[in-house]
């Protein structure tokens, strides 16, 4: 038996959604491009993964803008990114809105934080024995209080092998059930192995959907010249073949220019299953 | 209550360049943000609203660009703002500008106490707080880390020093000026940004304020910026720790404590 046979692939994409900017100058129009994108993704069957103050830029907060804009979360489709950037209170403020929302999947991840960005202490979540909240200590105090959550962590194969493993086991000691990688462009040797490692646990490979390749070079750790030629639709389709039982997370997707792409792929797995 | 914030745009310090001809800073193409410090003057004037009642009025003096900043005071949860705006004003050292803020707070009337931040990042002075309390001839404190208590004719406030803290009484009407240990600034909900956005920054000209143009702009600053200069580089070691890591760890713990960077048991 193959190590991953138990592992299935979900349904659809994760797409990923960055909520407006808080120096907007243009909120409104932001904000109408939010909203279209994620009923987009809710009326493909996909799940809208929304980003929490990516990169340390401000930004609104992904329940403020279901909530504001009237928008409704479908039950399973969308998964909040929450970072541990936050006042203990503002936390809460967001698991709670969250439940009232029927949103009940987050991505607890430690964040890049900025200056403007308060962050957790541990004793805001209940955390002995650490200097700061890392994604671990966020993982339990989520489990622990709100229940109802499922929650999901990161996994970057670019880090330090054993360091990462251990982490990764951390996270998952703590309550975490499912994983989402960093941004992958090809087979990926320590990817592979942690699927070795946990072969039921369900995995999500971030696929970037930007042509820019080279802004991932802070990522991966290696200069990526800024005219390496790259087809993100097409690494799309070799990844789902490289890891056929993971689902896939797909980052900075252009909406008018992928998406009907995306769609027909995703139509065209369904329809194979059946 | 009715508490003023006064507040800066300034360039953010990432961005700041300064011109090698006139050695002033390059404020065009440069993104411009609010003064941190000032950050903390809106919560805390947010937060004291929260224990005593009233009003928060947010005022800055600068181009038509500044509304960003008032903008995102609104958005914290500031009531209302107001803007000094005229070509009159450009150029105003901290002596004119106290003198201009002064002037507003007195046009709005009634404030019982005003908050600044204790400096803007780029011209680093701490002038123009207290030269506001000055020109308005009220009681002021500067560098407040902790408002104890705030009564109907009276502020409690922890300043602080080099040595420690002094706790002043102070009367009201006040102005204090305050440090980043105060608070921890909010972050605007969509809810009030996007209502912030909607609301109206009044324009005030040196008329609408009673001042007296003669003591406003470059022409009545008696300062002179004779040079500025960016911060030279500071020299650093560099120290390269080879071997197993696990010596390696050691080695690095062992040389962050024999320069007293971190003590023995302290993380």
């Amino acid at each position: 038996m193959t190590p991953t046979k138990n592992r299935i692939r979900p349904a659809g994409f994760h797409v990923e959604l960055i909520p407006p900017k808080q120096d907007s100058q243009k909120l409104e129009d932001d904000l109408q491009l939010f909203a279209s994108k994620f009923e987009r993704v809710m009326a493909s069957g996909f799940t809208a993964s929304i980003t929490d103050n990516a990169m340390g830029l401000l930004a609104f907060q992904g329940h403020e803008c279901i909530e504001e804009l009237g928008l409704r979360a479908r039950p399973g489709q969308v998964l909040i990114h929450l970072n541990t950037f936050h006042t203990k209170q503002n936390l809460d403020e967001i698991l709670t809105a969250c439940e009232r929302l029927g949103i009940n999947s987050v991505l607890a991840i430690s964040g890049d934080g900025s200056p403007r960005l308060p962050k957790l202490l541990p004793s805001d979540v209940e955390a002995e024995g650490v200097a700061s909240v890392t994604s671990v200590e966020l993982t339990r105090y989520i489990r622990k209080h709100y229940p109802s959550f499922t929650v999901g962590v990161a996994f970057n194969p670019y880090e330090p092998e054993a360091d990462e493993f251990e982490k990764l086991k951390r996270k998952l000691d703590a309550g975490a059930s499912f994983v989402i990688t960093q941004p992958i462009i090809e087979k990926n040797a320590v990817t592979d192995r942690m699927l070795e490692k946990y072969p039921v646990l369900p995995v999500f490979i971030e696929a970037w959907m930007s042509k820019k390749l080279f802004l991932l070079s802070d990522v991966v750790g290696y200069p990526i010249p800024e005219d390496a030629a790259f087809d993100p639709l097409a690494t799309l389709d070799q990844l789902r073949g490289f890891y056929p039982d993971c689902g896939l997370y797909l980052s900075l997707v252009g909406f008018k220019t992928q998406y009907e792409a995306i769609e027909a792929m995703a139509a065209a797995e369904k329809e194979a299953a059946e | 209550m009715r508490i003023a914030v006064c507040i800066k745009q300034v360039p953010a310090t990432t961005d700041a360049r300064i011109d090698p001809e006139t050695k002033r800073i390059i404020r065009e193409g440069t993104k411009a943000v609010m003064n941190p410090f000032d950050l903390y003057a809106v919560e805390e004037a947010l937060r004291l609203r929260e224990r005593a009642g009233g009003e928060v009025i947010v005022l800055s003096m600068g181009p038509d660009s500044a509304r960003n900043v008032l903008t995102e005071a609104l958005s914290m949860g500031a009531d209302r703002a107001f803007l000094l705006c005229d070509r009159k004003f450009a150029g105003s050292d901290t002596w004119a500008t106290s003198y201009a803020l002064s002037r507003a707070i007195e046009t709005i009337g009634g404030v019982d106490l005003i908050i600044c931040g204790k400096q803007a990042v780029d011209g680093d002075t701490a002038q123009v707080g207290p030269g506001i309390a000055a020109k308005l001839d009220i009681m002021q404190a500067a560098n407040v880390s902790k408002v104890e208590e705030i009564g109907d004719d009276h502020i409690t406030v922890f300043r602080t020093d080099e040595t420690g803290y002094d706790v002043l009484k102070l009367r009201l009407p006040a102005l204090i000026t305050v440090l980043k240990d105060i608070n921890v600034p909010r972050i605007p909900t969509l809810r009030n940004a996007r209502r912030a956005r909607a609301a109206e920054i009044t324009l005030w000209k040196p008329e609408d304020i009673g001042a007296d143009p003669d003591k406003l702009g470059l022409a009545a600053s008696p300062t002179r910026v004779v040079k500025t200069e960016p911060p030279a580089l500071r020299g650093a070691d560099t120290l390269l720790i080879e071997g197993d890591p696990a010596d390696a760890a050691k080695a690095l713990a062992d040389e962050i404590l024999r320069r007293g960077l971190l003590e023995r048991g302290s993380v």
